[in-house]
């Protein structure tokens, strides 16, 4: 659905995102990950053709985004951090608007759409009237306009209450098993993503330091946790080993490909380190993203 | 499609208040203007002015005469204003409030968005105009009976006409006032192209035809005087000279339409080319 080739992204001499490759598969829910200014959004600038990149190739459903921009983005639809829309127009007239930039849209089409999200009764409102959460609701009800087969939501859940992030997360999640949309979702919230996502991406400066499927980081088999007496030292001797591929500060590891537990508990007891736990752990999102990062830092880079 | 664009444009335009401070502007600046002539010597000077060059006073201090001599200094100084404010809001208020993102996640192109902008900025100056206009006819009316009428601009016109001539070029000048509103706009829309904030590309535009005017009024810029655009604007003031100076009033007229396409070709080429982000 959306595939991106050796994309990069300078402003100034600062490199935003750095011969980025990535693939959305069409079906999944596809998770953006990375700190602030790791270039989520400059990325999905550039997948909506708002952002020029410097280099590389963007297609979505198969259509060059730049030179193909009615064929690509014809049945997309994007909602950003805190959506902005015409404060001082009706709810109403604001889906209107929106859907004109894509194709004329009946009004039986827009009520109906304002009913999905749970506006009816409000659309003539002016939209200052309107709270975060249905500020929220409102920019979702202006995805669904071109009837579209992909979703990209830039922090669709910032500025929301925990019953908004809740609501949020569950209209993601119907929205992908009712209309089978694709989407791509860029969030801050790990617990979100984790959540949602079948799949997901890690940036780092512009860089992408992980992509895979959400099954491949909740494997069991490949996390451990360690208690010993000194745990970095563990670590960083397992990791010069060639045992361990990355750790955490709260005592877990994960395990290099083809390594299993006795290896690891054999060589803390070469090494004279007590052992007082070594059980296999499921991993969190937010577990895993830490050691990523952390496994990046040390990177040299280059 | 084209139409539902504009029809949107429009509604955007014409559901926010602050356009329309030039119109409530414009309002007050009227009423005092005609209090101020009402109530003090202008009236008796004028009389003097005409009967000096042998004209019947009382045939002249009309509602068209009164209309006109209200429409000068409002043409000079709160047209550039109220259209350059709309003008400058057009495109970077729109990035500033974030709602250009959302619209260019749509499958519009650039070019095409700025063309429908562009647009419905020139019929909100067109609007202006026939209310400025309009206005300043029937408010003159309710205090100046409807008779002949007088327009004297210095080294410009110096004219006396029928009211039936009167009101004809008096319509006449509402379409080359549009036209000064639309070329000020168009520099305004230009400026709101970059990267800037919708203030920032109204200064500039007020401080473009500023420069303009000053530089045109330096007398060592005298011979250089067709270079400066209000040389230009004073193009509805000639529609009232006998004989009409057509070739004078066609040629102002080119150089505005072309100023006019410049300064949207500029800014769309700085658009399509502007980075879009939040």
């Amino acid at each position: 659905m959306i595939r991106l080739e050796q994309v990069t992204k300078i402003f100034g001499c600062r490199p935003a995102v750095d011969a980025l490759d990535l693939h959305v598969p069409t079906g999944e829910i596809y998770g953006l990950l990375g700190h602030n200014g790791a270039g989520k959004s400059t990325a999905i600038g550039m997948m909506l053709g708002q952002v020029w990149p410097t280099a590389g190739r963007i297609k979505i459903r198969g259509r060059d985004v730049f030179a193909d921009r009615w064929g690509a983005l014809g049945r997309v639809g994007a909602i950003f951090e805190s959506p902005a829309f015409y404060d001082y127009l009706s709810g109403y007239r604001n889906l209107e608007i929106f859907a004109s930039y894509t194709a004329p849209t009946p009004r039986k089409r827009l009520l109906e759409i304002l009913d999905w999200v749970g506006l009816s009764g409000r659309e003539k409102s002016k939209v200052r009237t309107y709270s975060h959460g249905m500020r929220a609701r409102l920019a979702l009800a202006q995805t669904l306009l071109p009837d579209p087969e992909l979703l990209i939501l830039d922090e669709p859940s910032d500025g929301l209450d925990p019953e908004g992030i809740h609501e949020m997360r569950r209209t993601i999640l119907r929205l992908h098993c009712e209309l089978k949309v694709t989407i791509l979702l860029s969030s801050h919230f790990l617990n979100e993503v984790e959540q949602t996502c079948t799949r997901i991406a890690v940036l780092k400066q512009g860089r992408k330091v992980f992509e895979g499927g959400m099954r491949q980081i909740r494997r069991r088999d490949r996390w451990l946790r360690v208690r010993t007496s000194d745990f970095k030292a563990a670590v960083g001797g397992l990791t010069e080993a060639g045992l361990a591929a990355a750790g955490t500060g709260e005592g877990m590891i994960v395990l290099a490909d083809g390594v299993g537990p006795e290896a690891v508990a054999r060589f803390l007891v070469e090494r004279g380190m007590p052992v007082y736990e070594l059980s296999p752990a499921e991993q969190t999102l937010e577990n895993f993203y830490l050691a990523l990062m952390d496994a990046a830092q040390n990177q040299p880079s280059g | 499609m084209f139409s539902a664009h504009l029809k949107n444009e429009l509604w955007k335009l014409f559901g926010k208040k602050r356009t329309y401070i030039g119109f409530g502007a414009f309002l007050l600046a009227q009423n005092a203007m005609l209090l101020t002539f009402r109530f003090t010597r202008w009236q008796s000077e004028m009389e003097r002015m005409l009967e000096g060059n042998g004209y019947l006073a009382m045939e002249y201090v009309s509602a068209l005469t009164v209309a006109v001599i209200m429409l000068i200094p409002q043409v000079i100084l709160l047209l550039p204003l109220y259209t350059s404010l709309v003008g400058g809001d057009l495109v970077a208020k729109e990035a500033e409030d974030g709602t250009l993102r959302m619209i260019l996640s749509r499958p519009i192109s650039r070019l095409r968005l700025l063309f429908v902008k562009w647009i419905a900025g020139m019929i909100f100056a067109g609007v202006l105009v026939l209310v400025l206009g309009a206005a300043a006819l029937l408010f003159a009316w309710m205090w100046f009976p409807w008779k002949g009428m007088f327009v004297f601009a210095p080294g410009m016109v110096f004219n006396v006409l029928g009211a039936a001539d009167g009101l004809r070029l008096y319509l006449l000048s509402q379409v080359f006032m549009t036209m000064n509103a639309v070329v000020i706009l168009s520099l305004a829309f230009m400026f709101s192209c970059f990267n800037m904030k919708p203030a920032a590309a109204t200064i500039m535009a007020l401080s473009f035809l500023f420069l303009n005017l000053v530089m045109e009024s330096i007398p060592f810029f005298e011979r250089y005087q067709e270079w400066f655009l209000p040389y230009h604007f004073r193009v509805w003031l000639y529609i009232y000279a006998d004989p009409t100076p057509w070739s004078r009033i066609l040629g102002s007229v080119s150089v505005l339409v072309a100023f006019c396409l410049t300064a949207f070709l500029v800014g769309a080429a700085v658009f399509q080319t502007r980075d879009i982000k939040s």
